[in-house]
């Protein structure tokens, strides 16, 4: 896309070619880099899984057209970036853009896609001029510009977001470093939109630790402020740098909340990781990295070799080769510890499946029937990975917790899964998109109980989207 | 009540439009720029064949004959990378360009 929007600038019309769901995308990311529209031709498929034969199909249907009209009849820019967020209306962050009760706040809030899906605290005047005391910055002083959407991050816009996510006014020195962090080269925010879901973290250092009281112990990212900076984080993402859900923030399966680390210095024997970088220990640090949230997401591809749905069940089969609970999941009976592997897929990979013949079902034998490893490795895992494991391979084979084979020699390659039945498949995330996740748990089963719902349920729901304020 | 404000950051540039349309294709030149990713090795062969039929005068250059741009994950570089595609594709005399695969 960037060869496109350089080669514009010098007046050689260009056209972008991208698959399908894509184009808010690239013409958000062309405005990031000081251009006003972009000439687009979506691919009507996956790139990735489609056979050969589908993309020369899609490609001369559909595809080719779109060039030829976008390099010689593209509409003026005045008539695009509708899917951008404009900010216009937003030139005067003084200004109040919406009067409501708490709920009504809430909604509007949701409806802006300014939020990550959870209750906002009201971003009123009197807050946001309470989180600025805690700053020795004007207001309006630009702090940083974040890209895509180059927009400017202030001392005002970054308490707005602050106050929405639930923080203390004392967290805004720590989000004002993390906003400079943020729009540093090094970290590479433009970058962040990508399918494969990735999510900053949050890592604090230093006397400020203990003097906020922020967690650096057990459960640290989901005690005390850690998970509000960074939900804070997460906020300035959208509402600062400018990703927008779906446009182009596009992680598969979306995103959790950013997390926020702070380092146990007192019980590391080693220097702490701000001191790696020169830092001082009465000096406190921010450092933003980046994660694949809640794992990664593998994109099947097709190959002249292979269809999209064969590479689709040998990455699953893969995948769960690599999971930490992978100990438990030859386990059958009474005895054997629970285990339960959720599988998600995109709509795009269910559907390469089933033309391919495949049901549910056969797609969950044939991951049991295929995904195998070696009883060494397999005793690896067991013996290293787990603290509790007292009875080797062998006796749970005898004692019918493991299937018989498990009994067998080191380099027997033997079914990892004690049956398809733990197997769970799931339709859901980026229709357009080729990818997959493979959750692993254990101690537990899926459980279903049907929702009952109270008579009049649509009016009642009406009525609370109006009534309940 | 609440009274509110926006948590959105003020823009800070100010975007150029786009270049010219084209009359035709006929007779021109179109660069391939391909960014290595998303099968375009597969693509852009069968985009090719198919505007040639079109235009029996259309020139494409192929994405090999352009500077590659992939994997670059440094903003500046990355810039650096689209310009020297964009000033080749001028200096071989290009009309258009034609870049893939997003996704």
């Amino acid at each position: 896309m960037r060869p496109a929007v350089e080669a514009e600038k010098l007046g050689i019309p260009s056209v972008v070619v991208t698959n399908a769901g894509f184009s808010a995308l690239a013409r958000i990311t062309a405005k990031g880099h000081a251009l006003d529209d972009l000439r687009i031709a979506e691919y009507p498929g996956s790139f990735g899984i489609d056979s050969a034969d589908q993309l020369r199909q899609r490609i001369s249907d559909v595809l080719v057209d779109q060039i030829v009209e976008q390099l010689i009849s593209h509409l003026a820019p005045a008539s695009v970036i509708s899917t951008a967020r404009s900010t216009t209306e937003h030139a005067n962050p003084k200004r109040i853009v919406a009067t409501g009760s708490l709920m009504e706040i809430q909604r509007y809030s949701a409806a802006q896609d300014w939020t990550d899906g959870l209750a906002i605290v009201p971003p009123t005047t009197a807050r946001v001029e309470h989180f600025l005391r805690f700053v020795g910055n004007a207001p309006d002083e630009t702090i940083a510009v974040l890209r895509p959407g180059n927009r400017c991050a202030t001392p005002w816009s970054i308490a707005v977001n602050a106050v929405m996510a639930g923080c203390e006014p004392f967290h805004m020195p720590i989000l004002m470093a993390a906003v400079k962090a943020l729009a540093d080269p090094r970290f590479n925010i433009g970058n962040m939109g990508s399918t494969s879901a990735l999510l900053p973290f949050v890592l604090l250092n230093g006397p400020i630790v203990k003097a906020l009281g922020l967690e650096s112990g057990a459960q640290l990212i989901s005690r005390g402020a850690n998970p509000v900076i960074g939900r804070a984080i997460g906020l300035i993402f959208k509402n600062i740098a400018g990703f927008v859900s779906g446009q182009n923030y596009m992680g598969t399966f979306g995103y959790p909340l950013v997390f926020t680390l702070a380092e146990d210095e007192a019980g590391s024997p080693w220097e702490s990781f701000a001191a790696e970088r020169g830092y001082a220990a009465d000096t406190s640090t921010v450092t933003l990295g980046v994660t694949n949230n809640w794992g990664p997401a593998p994109s099947p591809t097709s190959t002249s070799e292979t269809s999209g749905a064969q590479v689709t069940l040998d990455v699953i089969c893969r995948e769960l080769l690599k999971k930490k609970r992978a100990y438990t999941f030859p386990g059958k009976g009474p005895n054997a510890e629970k285990a339960m592997i959720t599988v998600l897929l995109t709509a795009t990979l269910a559907q390469s499946l089933h033309a391919a013949g495949y049901s549910k079902q056969a797609v969950k034998n044939y991951l049991y029937e295929n995904t195998r490893i070696t009883l060494r490795e397999f005793e690896w895992i067991t013996r290293n990975t787990t603290a509790k494991e007292r009875s080797s391979l062998r006796d749970k084979a005898a004692a019918g917790i493991f299937p018989p084979e498990y009994s067998g020699a080191p380099d027997d390659r033997v079914k990892l899964l004690s049956g398809p039945e733990i197997i769970h498949i799931v339709v859901c995330g980026d229709p357009h998109r080729n990818r997959l996740m493979t959750l692993e748990g254990g101690h537990a089963e899926p459980t279903t109980v049907p929702i009952a719902l109270p008579p009049d349920w649509p009016a009642l729901v009406a009525q609370a989207r109006t009534s309940y304020r | 009540m609440y009274e509110v404000h926006s948590p959105i950051g003020a823009e800070t540039i100010r975007p150029t439009s786009l270049a010219a349309n084209l009359d035709q294709l006929d007779g021109k030149i179109i660069a391939e720029s391909w960014n290595g990713d998303f099968k375009g090795d597969v693509t852009f062969p069968i985009i090719r064949a198919l505007l040639q039929k079109r235009f029996p005068r259309l020139r494409i250059i192929p994405y090999h004959e352009l500077p590659y741009l992939h994997g670059a994950d440094d903003p500046a570089r990355q810039k650096q990378l689209a310009q020297d595609i964009a000033l080749r594709a001028r200096e071989l005399g290009c009309d258009a360009l034609i870049s893939g695969n997003g996704a």
